[in-house]
């Protein structure tokens, strides 16, 4: 266990620092944020950078789960629906009434575990492969989200909501505050617990780990909960920035969460990587895309722009290692 | 492949066949089921232009299957197969009407597509980075320039092509059956042979003087030709183009190639699985819409149906297993 610990975190030194790919992120992020600063005026503004970690706050949110996932060794394409029904589902469950909204809340985060867990029970004792498995539950929630709440925009008046997307401590906004908090716990589970250990251990080698007497279907179907879970707190989160939720909402972040985690250095094939990476990911995708809404271009442009330029940081941060 | 053994053994040729096809006898069960409920419901279906009208709408989803099925066989995958049809769809409505006439413009749908598809395998095979987050920013980038090339609904297709293709002539399935026979061709070709070696034991093929990496970047390629050809079918179907008409067939391909047994991991499945998995897939919607079935239900019943068909044989195989 030690052992393993040591190899992840290498002792310190100036080439190690280089090779780490949180850092080099982190150092992207810093780079890009300077470098748009000085190019660009209120770009560098304490205002524009605290809207820069509001929006990241969202997908650094969702792509807790998507890191835990990945690094599983799976991945879900489902956190998109799953979003969108927390972000819906939350102000139907309040229209039956509680005062502050917790309990609205609350019902709507085990909703979201709930459907996680169904995605693990598949891909753990049905053994249908991630991909699909995740795909058919987001096709099924779409359908499930249209009936239930058509294609109107619902919208939530509750105290904990607009605390949540409103209220500010210190200056820095609860969501973010709310994000940094739970990427701690994030952190702390995966580096320093044996759950994290057997989440690493199950994306490089299955087979391993389940002969090494690691309870290969309760981890997968706990890891995928916590996809859920954590995609469900990023849609009462955008519901709390937004004030209203409608079906197609929490689209856009299913593929943000993946290009988060890429960015970030975990490999798409598992096993290795940390949230630490994807912290920055976040912030960075956050960053080009308002570089891109700065620089005025059509759509095409705009979208020609984003694409290339997550294929140029791929290329610093994202390489899979030579395959022998 | 096929083709050499052929030549050796006829009987031997036969049962390869035969046991490639063992695994996909539960769906070509449930096809012709599906099938007999649709031609039950809508006997309007057996007749030449009941089966035209079918195959219309079956065709583009055929050729992404085929198009998805191609990549994941090597291993790979792609995300940008909507973005791909899309502006496979814009070119062929932009060029056309115009000076180059039709010819022109297959020309033309065919060259985008072919470059673009290599420069994607050569991005994710020569330069090592994950396939599903290259393709994922590839579709950004495609997805663009159809905006470019046109940034609303519009552009033209000359009426007799689109009567050719889409009116009441069974054209469509005789595409089918000809993509269908040019990839029974492909594989007797030093680079459809790699395909599979590539895709189920890369280092074992590459030690072996296969030129692995070859045949995944023409994978990539002709995958993006099917996508475009799928998107200059639309745009004959509709008489325009449309910059994001394509955005549903990135999931679809995948799920009908899926259905039809292809594996992710590469080398596990066959092309006839791919196509009879996008033939479920499309009598599937054509059944749900002749019920009643309004729309949405129709995503509730794909999601089951694609988690059944995928969890059912693992089921079976595990009670086999387990006498």
């Amino acid at each position: 266990m030690n052992q393993a610990n040591h190899s992840r975190f290498p002792a310190w030194s100036p080439r190690a620092l280089l090779r780490n790919r949180a850092f080099l992120t982190v150092a992207i992020v810093i780079l890009v944020w300077v470098v748009a600063g000085f190019a660009k005026p209120g770009f560098g503004s304490y205002g524009h950078l605290r809207y820069l970690l509001e929006l990241a706050a969202v997908i650094g949110l969702v792509a807790i789960g998507q890191t835990y996932v990945v690094i599983a060794g799976g991945i879900d394409l489902s956190v998109g629906a799953i979003v969108t029904v927390s972000a819906v589902g939350v102000p139907l469950v309040a229209l039956s009434g509680d005062g502050s909204g917790t309990f609205a809340v609350l019902i709507i985060l085990v909703a979201a575990t709930s459907i996680g867990f169904l995605n693990g029970l598949g891909v753990a004792y049905l053994r249908i492969h991630p991909m699909i498995m995740t795909l058919a539950m987001a096709t099924f929630l779409q359908g499930v989200l249209i009936l239930i709440a058509g294609g109107t925009a619902i919208s939530a008046q509750n105290p904990l909501l607009a605390w949540l997307g409103n209220a500010r401590i210190i200056g820095i906004p609860a969501g973010v505050l709310l994000w940094a908090v739970v990427s701690g716990a994030a952190l702390a589970v995966l580096h320093a617990t044996p759950f994290g250990a057997r989440l690493y251990a199950l994306g490089a080698n299955p087979l391993a780990s389940a002969l090494s007497g690691i309870n290969v279907q309760a981890t997968t179907m706990a890891v995928y909960a916590v996809s859920g879970l954590a995609a469900g707190l990023a849609g009462v989160l955008i519901l709390g920035m937004n004030g209203q939720g409608y079906v197609g909402i929490g689209d856009p972040y299913l593929l943000a969460s993946i290009a988060a985690v890429v960015l970030g250095g975990t490999s798409i094939l598992g096993g290795s990587g940390s949230y630490a990476g994807t912290i920055p990911g976040a912030i960075l995708l956050v960053t080009i895309t308002a570089l891109i809404t700065v620089v005025n271009a059509s759509a095409g442009w705009r979208s020609i722009l984003f694409g290339s330029l997550i294929l140029l940081l791929l290329l610093l941060s994202g390489r899979e290692s030579q395959r022998r | 492949m096929s083709s050499m053994i052929r030549t050796g053994d006829d009987r031997l040729y036969w049962r390869v066949q035969g046991e490639r096809n063992r695994g996909l006898m539960g769906l070509f069960a449930v096809v012709a089921a599906f099938l007999a409920l649709y031609a039950y419901l809508f006997p309007g279906l057996l007749s030449v232009a009941g089966v035209s009208k079918f195959a219309q709408s079956w065709l583009p989803l055929a050729l992404v299957a085929m198009a998805q099925a191609i990549l994941m066989l090597t291993g790979g995958i792609s995300l940008a197969i909507g973005a791909t049809v899309s502006l496979g769809a814009v070119i062929a409505a932009t060029t056309m009407s115009g000076y180059f006439g039709v010819a022109g413009g297959i020309v033309a749908v065919s060259a985008s597509g072919l470059v673009i598809g290599a420069l994607c395998g050569v991005i994710a095979i020569r330069l090592r980075l994950p396939a599903i987050i290259v393709t994922l920013a590839a579709s950004f980038i495609i997805g663009g320039l159809a905006l470019l090339i046109l940034p609303r609904p519009g552009g033209a297709i000359p009426g007799w092509f689109s009567d050719l293709l889409a009116g009441n002539t069974p054209a469509a399935l005789v595409l089918v059956f000809l993509v269908a026979l040019l990839w029974k061709l492909y594989l007797a070709t030093p680079l459809g042979l790699s395909l599979y070696a590539a895709g189920e034991n890369p280092v074992g093929a590459y030690r072996a003087g296969v030129p692995v990496d070859a045949a995944r970047i023409a994978a990539y390629a002709i995958s993006g030709l099917l996508s475009t050809l799928a998107g200059l079918f639309i745009a004959a179907q509709t008489g325009s183009g449309d910059p994001v008409i394509g955005q549903a067939f990135t999931l679809n391909s995948i799920a009908a190639a899926v259905l039809g047994g292809v594996g992710f991991l590469g080398g596990r499945g066959t092309m006839r699985g791919a196509i009879a998995g996008s033939l479920l897939l499309s009598v599937m919607i054509n059944v749900m819409f002749f019920l009643g079935f309004p729309p949405v239900a129709q995503y509730v019943a794909q999601g089951l149906i694609i988690i059944g068909a995928v969890a059912l044989p693992q089921l079976t195989a595990r009670f086999r297993r387990r006498p």
